[in-house]
């Protein structure tokens, strides 16, 4: 269990040294109990503080990783059961299955739609992670052959799954690459035996959570230490309780013999792969194999892992600038509001949805709302005259008419006396917005005598 | 084993809720476990309720919904008896969206008629939607109350309008849905003022507002999560069934856009939008779903039966 800053704190020598870079050792314990910090940065700490912090501040599940440079894929590392909590660090990766037995043009035709799984959503780009390498083939020469292949197509880290023997084919050209290791159940002391020597991640495969435990403890024997786990689940329900036990286990009676980062093969003829993938994203999955590269598949449950893995401790925001909606030109409507996520698109969908085209002004006020932003001062008559004169907006539109949230009305005023603009006041709610756009007399956006 | 039992267990039970259905229908009871979802453990005497959705008024179908309701009918009562029927839904939920100004501005009666006319037609059970525009709601929720021959639940009572629509439900024997802005507290705080006026709690579901994939699905996913640890953990207030409608999955550009190929077919990528969002409102642990597209509400209850319960 994780300790209270408090209980931290009697473990510490209270002497307010300031070693630790913090001012005093009650500021540290706080930083330890936020996992911003560790013991050892503490000369003074006694041997018990050290044994009993040094446990504590250990992460509850450990993190494998697995490719290397800007590619490399972290498993596992996570902190708590539920993302209000705090927040999931390492999101589940994706890995796209591809066989060896493919032949050469298939084989590359499937490494190509594998890389062009990705998208571009709110300024990040959402891409598969790796490829899944199956020795279908039996022969471990071709094995080897055809993950040199995927690992050259698509520049992306291995899974490689199939026998030993085709695995160590496999090694000696992308051993440094630092694959990932999965060979079938039965041979995991093996393919332990594989890993240990070059520090390579391996999967740990066996039926449930009593099984994996001897299979982990099997695997460890051997001399493998960057283990993930796979409980080999029969069936949806399945692999949900399985992903979630094992998760509970981790973070709530920190049982290291299975805490590990898991994986999940849910390719090979799984029962319904989609629904799984999308329950295993929030429920705790490190990895997720899948042998669909549809992107109607694909492109959904990133950006689910893209909404799972937000944090929620920080609003997401959007880039303050101009955002030109349908067919926007000088003498469309100009609305602003501020650069909260949720604002911005539930506004952004209520000018669409009004089909009449805009320009939608994004004012820069650290993701918060508009209530918030004005009641902290960051969005108004001030701020808002100042994004006039220097977003370039007065060179996109030939008029000089202002659409402002309801909610702000009181800011007209200060704007139009500031700026030179005409104010009109929006509705209150977003959604007004498609009927009052519509309303809108077409005059009110003549070009201005400038 | 030596590891060990993963199992929780919590002081607090979900309360249970019947909709109750029409003659000939079959009600749909939810809630009552004393678990978090999806886990083979605690009692969990219902599985989730999946329903569709038929919307009134003049709104262009997402190019995914075109194609599932082609051939269906285009008066709700067809609309509604067929997708019912294909689906296996096992309850409807009927937005009259078409009395909203911008969406046909049909008169009130229009609307209490075409809810008469729906009920009759299909007997599984119902939750009946506003418009979404206040004035008009103010008006509406009363004529259906009056016209749904059989109890309902009426779609949605919040902060401002809650005397109004539950005094309708309170009038007519009809049940509420108590919505609130992602928000835990103001949850709590509608289903308080729901009690205070006389709403017995087994007639209050709980619609947390459900933001799309992609668009705010991950602030519904923590408030169902919390609105569900805190009525299992003891809070009578919120331990009370949870609805998520999946409708704004359907707003998203990428379930709706068929010019970005590399996004993939546009009625395959409409389906599983709606689909995600589904799964991910059930991890969190919703227990009613409203889907619009047919299929989703086959697979979703092909899947969330008895292996769960």
């Amino acid at each position: 269990m994780a300790l209270t800053a408090l209980e931290i704190y009697k473990l510490l020598p209270k002497t307010n040294c300031k070693e630790c870079g913090f001012p005093t050792c009650l500021a540290f314990a706080m930083q330890i109990a936020a996992g911003k910090a560790g013991i050892d940065q503490c000369p003074p700490a006694s041997e018990e503080a050290k044994e009993t912090l040094g446990a504590a501040s250990a992460p509850p599940l450990p993190k494998v990783i697995v490719g290397t440079g800007e590619r490399a894929v972290i498993l596992g590392d996570e902190v708590v059961l539920y993302r209000h909590e705090k927040t999931f660090y390492h999101p589940t990766a994706f890995a796209i299955s591809v066989s060896d037995a493919l032949d050469d043009d298939a084989f590359r035709d499937r490494i190509r739609r594998i890389r062009s799984l990705s998208f571009e959503r709110m300024g990040e780009t959402l891409a598969v992670d790796m490829v899944a390498v199956r020795c279908d083939s039996g022969d471990p020469a071709r094995f080897a052959a055809a993950a040199a292949a995927a690992k050259e197509g698509a520049g992306k880290p291995l899974l490689l799954s199939g026998p030993c023997d085709a695995l160590a084919a496999a090694l000696p050209s992308l051993g440094p690459d630092r694959p990932l290791l999965s060979p079938p159940v039965g041979e995991g002391e093996a393919g332990a035996r594989l890993a240990a020597p070059l520090g390579l991640p391996l999967v740990v495969r066996a039926k449930g959570i009593d099984g994996l435990e001897k299979a982990l403890a099997a695997a460890r024997a051997a001399g493998a230490c960057d283990l993930v786990a796979d409980p080999m689940p029969a069936s949806l329900p399945d692999a949900v309780s399985l992903s979630v036990y094992l998760r509970r286990l981790a973070i709530l009676h920190r049982a290291r013999e299975v805490a590990f980062p898991t994986a999940f093969d849910l390719g090979n003829g799984f029962p319904s792969p989609f629904a799984a993938a999308s329950l295993l994203v929030p429920k705790y999955g490190s990895l997720l194999v899948l042998d669909s590269d549809d992107p109607a598949d694909i492109f959904p449950l990133l950006t689910l892992r893209q909404n799972i893995f937000t944090d929620p401790q920080k609003p997401i925001q959007v880039e303050a600038g101009i955002y030109p909606i349908g067919k926007a030109n000088g003498s469309s409507p100009v609305v602003i509001t501020t650069n909260f996520s949720l604002t911005f698109f539930t506004v952004r969908s209520d000018i669409e949805a009004s089909r009449v085209p805009a320009h939608l002004l994004i004012a820069d006020c650290d993701g918060m709302s508009v209530l918030t932003a004005w009641a902290a001062g960051r969005f108004t008559g001030e701020s808002i005259a100042k994004i006039l004169s220097e977003s370039g907006i007065a060179g996109a539109v030939s008029h000089r008419t202002l659409i402002l949230p309801g909610m702000v009305a009181r800011l007209s005023g200060k704007i139009e006396e500031l700026s030179g603009w005409r104010v009109l006041v929006g509705p209150q709610e977003s959604s007004a917005l498609p009927s009052y756009l519509r309303r809108l007399p077409p005059a009110a956006f003549a070009p201005a005598d400038v | 084993m030596t590891v060990v039992n993963p199992q929780q267990t919590f002081p607090g039970r979900i309360l249970e809720v019947t909709l109750p259905a029409g003659e000939g229908g079959r009600s749909v009871s939810v809630g009552g476990q004393t678990s978090l979802p999806l886990l083979p453990e605690g009692e969990r005497p219902n599985a989730a309720a999946i329903g569709i959705e038929i919307r009134t008024g003049d709104e262009e179908l997402p190019p995914s919904l075109s194609h599932a309701f082609g051939g269906k009918g285009t008066d709700p009562a067809t609309l509604a008896g067929n997708l019912v029927e294909e689906s296996g839904a096992q309850f409807l939920f009927l937005s009259l969206a078409g009395c909203h100004p911008d969406l046909g501005g049909h008169a009130v009666s229009r609307g209490a008629g075409i809810v008469r006319d729906v009920l009759e037609a299909v007997p599984c059970p119902a939750i009946v939607g506003g418009c979404g525009e206040e004035e008009t709601d103010a008006l509406l929720f009363p004529a259906v109350a009056e016209a749904a021959q059989r109890p309902v639940f009426l779609s949605y009572a919040d902060e401002k309008n809650y005397r109004l629509v539950a005094g309708a439900a309170l009038a007519y024997g009809h049940g509420v849905v108590s919505w609130s802005p992602i928000d835990i507290n103001m949850a709590k705080q509608a289903n308080l003022l729901l009690g205070d006026i006389g709403v017995p709690p087994h007639r209050v579901l709980i619609d947390p507002l459900t933001g799309g994939l992609g668009y705010g699905l991950e602030y519904t996913y923590s408030i169902v999560e919390r609105i569900r640890l805190a009525g299992l953990s003891g809070d009578g207030a919120l331990a009370r069934p949870i609805l998520c409608h999946l409708g704004d999955s359907w707003k998203a550009r990428e379930a709706l856009d068929s010019a970005e190929e590399s996004w993939g077919d546009v009625i395959a990528r409409g389906r599983r939008w709606e689909e995600a969002t589904a799964w991910a409102c059930l991890a969190a642990g919703a227990d009613l779903l409203v889907c619009r597209h047919p299929d989703n509400v086959k697979t979703l209850r092909g899947m969330v039966g008895a292996p769960w319960r």
